[in-house]
């Protein structure tokens, strides 16, 4: 009779426990929040056909990649964060791994200045300015990263800055 | 100055409540009422320094002080005012203070109402509590009137998605029915250390219950109508974490309503009106909390901070632990003695919490239940709209079909000799509508099924009224029963919206220039012009579409439009919307440029303007309960 009583105890214990065990291991680094998975994982990528930044509104294809690893950055002018990431896409750049940026819900004219202000490591920049690439990408808030093996599958994401840190869990997915 | 003085308000304020909690728990302990007194002063010192620190951040927004730094992150001087204004609880630190305030608010006008002073200060006591706790949060963990050393010459602002009336109204109205829950989870828990609830206790919780779930329809009303029209997406419902959060505790809120009358009409079912009181304000701290604590993640979030999530996790502990183990003691002492009838309307009344109760627990279950399983095996799944639509609907269906079945039943002896004539007639219309619907060549069984619900619930409200109404002196028998005539009227509305939107919807996607007709159905559009206004804070990109119907007759001008924000480098968009009680055009306004054409989303959605007519309508009857209480047993 008791024990209908001790009912609602015992399960916010429980939902106590779970929480109090996450927040642990959310505050020892061992569990982010930000980290999303994409239900794109090992899937083909959802847009093919992006419209590109310069050359008068013709279309790039993801397509045109097939055999090479590549990683798709959604940024924007806008976006702080997105400039603390540029130096460290550059490097990438630099090793040879094809970076497709989209400008995501931005201006050309400001996608222009903040490539000029803050580098260029992008081997194509489409352009998504009604933001519907990337509802279709399941783009959470940007900077967002993806990781597109040489089949044209989706085989990470990463929503926010790209850091070292992050890099280093990538490496061995990368040529 | 204004800001330092607003500090230490916030600091008077939390040794008011501490005191407020201590003093009238000593009291009660040692039998002295001279000690429990002291609870109501110390109510309305607490409340007003918590108002005026808060009046206190409004200048600092308002002429724009970026010293401080909530000001310097979220605001700017080129902002319209009352922006200014919504901004101050745009925000983590502001809203928490917000929310503060209007916990003072609620705790002094219960100080001021006259109450027996045993039970009032018991009250004031928990409420007390409840501000210590979040006042400490909000002083040493996310202080608003941290200062900077060195001021910006101007603020970071507002996203401009934020610029908005609907939203600026938004967290207001939900934060009135969050904490409208404080007041009766501290009724149940002053009763539950009295071990005594009883009519007079369900008489006094009663106004606070439907004060709060009123606000809380409201606002979850307000927050859908902005997603519909602000977003440009078109949907109103997305179940993202932040919405089951506001949803969760209205289910029980609502549950709580209905069970706070069987204590008072007929003294049963005490300890479950008790632990959904404690429920109800648990969800809503929950609600309120958790998707600031960096355990969950969801696009309304606030900047996550895992060390806030401790602070959190132990008020949380404290709030809902506490009342729990008090229940566990005294609830068993609070079992009534009355048997309860299969067919009467106490029965419905627990069918009715039963089905409320399992679908807060499915919602919370969806939410809570990604994290669950991270925990176990490190999966990260999140769970979605098909998740929700196939266990949270199925069960409203229930409730639905009990809402006219509950009504129709008497207290106690069951069967009226009109109420099986009433849902006769109720489930005649209901299969009638579904056969027509069957005629008319849908097929799919979610629709078919809402269709039928939906006018078994009118037909069923209209018989009950009639049945009722029908002489005059029943006129005054009835009129008591008008809050929940008007409440199930408005869950009837807002399905039908639901419902029209969800099986008539069309939408059409085209790319065209001024001067480009574009047929719709009977219907044509005509795209007239583009154009490029200034407006104080941004630049509008408008274009403007002419509706004609079938004859030629122009019906309405659309104008959706794209905004761009300079300060912020951010563009927003638009959707035009021209609403009549038959249904909504909907048009927003996609990229391009005046020589390629612009991409248009044009969509009609039938009956969808009676989501908000329903959710109007369900207030207006948690007001007319509130204003027609009876105050005879």
């Amino acid at each position: 009779m008791r024990l209908r009583f001790a009912l609602p105890l015992l399960l916010f214990l429980v939902l106590v426990a779970v929480s109090g065990l996450a927040l642990y291991q959310t505050s020892h680094g061992k569990r982010d929040p930000q980290q999303l998975p994409s239900v794109l994982l090992n899937k083909p990528v959802p847009t093919v056909e992006i419209p590109l930044l310069q050359q008068g509104g013709s279309v790039f294809s993801l397509a045109e990649y097939r055999g090479q690893t590549v990683l798709v950055n959604f940024f924007a002018s806008w976006c702080l964060p997105c400039r603390l990431e540029m130096p460290l896409l550059g490097s990438l750049a630099n090793e040879g791994i094809p970076i497709i940026g989209i400008a995501y819900k931005d201006r050309a004219a400001d996608t222009e200045q903040f490539l000029a202000e803050f580098g260029n490591p992008f081997h194509a920049i489409g352009v998504d300015t009604d933001g519907r690439i990337g509802l279709e990408w399941g783009a959470y808030g940007i900077p967002e990263t993806f990781l597109v093996d040489q089949s044209g599958l989706v085989q990470w994401r990463h929503a926010g800055v790209v850091d070292q840190a992050v890099l280093e869990t990538i490496r061995p997915m990368l040529p | 100055m204004i800001t330092e003085i607003s500090y230490f308000l916030l600091l008077l304020a939390l040794a008011a409540s501490l005191m407020q909690t201590v003093l009238p728990l000593a009291g009660y302990w040692r039998g002295q009422g001279s000690l429990m007194q002291w609870a109501s002063p110390m109510q309305l010192i607490g409340s007003g320094a918590v108002i005026l620190a808060f009046g206190g951040l409004i200048q600092a927004f308002v002429l724009s002080d970026f010293s401080l730094a909530l000001v310097a992150q979220h605001s700017h001087s080129m902002k319209p005012m009352i922006y200014k204004i919504s901004g101050v609880w745009g925000n983590h630190e502001g809203s928490l203070l917000l929310w503060v305030v209007v916990l003072g608010i609620y705790g002094a006008v219960f100080a001021w109402c006259r109450n027996p002073m045993v039970e009032k200060s018991l009250i004031l006591m928990v409420h007390g509590g409840i501000s210590a706790a979040f006042l400490g949060f909000a002083l040493f963990t996310s202080n608003p009137f941290a200062k900077l050393a060195y001021p910006p010459e101007e603020g970071l602002g507002l996203n401009p998605v934020l610029q908005d009336i609907g939203l600026a109204l938004h967290p207001p109205m939900l934060y009135l029915g969050y904490v409208g829950l404080a007041m009766a989870f501290a009724c149940a828990v002053a009763g539950l250390i009295q071990g005594r609830i009883d009519q007079d206790w369900a008489r006094r919780i009663r106004p606070w219950v439907l004060v709060a779930w009123s606000c809380l329809t409201t606002g979850i009303v307000l927050g859908s109508w902005w997603a519909y029209y602000e977003l440009g997406w078109g949907g109103w419902w997305f179940w993202d974490p932040v919405e089951n959060a506001s949803l969760m505790p209205w289910f029980v809120a609502t549950a709580l309503l209905h069970s706070v009358i069987m204590v008072e009409k007929r003294g049963c079912a005490q300890s479950w009106a008790v632990l959904l009181a404690i429920l109800g304000f648990s969800l809503s701290l929950i609600g309120t909390f958790i998707v600031r604590s960096g355990l969950l993640t969801s696009v309304h979030s606030f900047a996550a901070d895992p060390s806030r999530g401790v602070y959190i996790l132990g008020i949380l502990v404290l709030a809902i632990g506490l009342p729990l183990v008090l229940y566990m003691i005294n609830g068993p002492k609070l079992q009534s003695r009355q048997s309860i009838a299969v067919f009467s309307r106490e029965a419905a009344l627990i069918i009715n919490n039963f089905l409320l109760l399992s679908a807060t627990a499915v919602v919370l279950l969806g939410t809570f239940y990604p994290l669950g399983l991270e925990m176990v095996n490190g999966a990260k799944i999140s769970v979605g709209p098909p998740f929700f639509d196939s266990t949270v609907l199925p069960i409203m269906a229930f409730g639905v079909l009990g809402m006219v079945t509950g009504s129709v039943l008497a207290w106690k002896r069951g069967w009226r000799g009109v109420a099986r004539r009433v849902l006769l007639l109720a489930a005649i219309a209901g299969v009638a509508a579904i056969l027509v619907g069957v005629g008319l060549g849908y097929r799919e069984v979610a629709p078919l099924a809402s269709l039928g619900l939906v006018v078994w619930l009118l037909v069923g409200i209209g018989a009950d009224i009639y049945s009722r109404l029908h002489s005059a002196q029943r006129l005054a028998q009835g009129l008591p029963q008008l809050g929940m005539w008007l409440g199930h009227l408005g869950i009837a509305l807002l399905m039908m919206g639901a419902l029209g939107e969800a099986i008539g919807q069309s939408e059409t996607i085209v790319r065209a220039r001024a001067g480009d007709t574009i047929p719709l159905g009977d219907e044509t559009l005509k795209f007239t012009e583009v154009k490029t206004v200034r407006v104080d804070n941004y630049v509008s990109l408008q274009v403007t579409l002419e509706l004609y119907d079938a004859s030629g007759q122009q019906i309405a001008t659309l104008i959706p439009s794209r905004r761009h924000y300079p300060a912020e480098r951010q563009e927003t968009t638009e959707a035009a919307i021209r609403s009549t009680l038959l249904g909504d055009h909907y048009a927003v306004l996609g990229d391009g440029d005046p020589d390629a054409g612009f991409t248009l989303r044009l969509y009609y959605k039938p009956l969808l303007p009676w989501l908000w007519i329903g959710g109007v309508v369900m207030v207006l009857g948690g007001l007319v309960s509130l204003v027609m209480r009876r105050n005879k047993p």
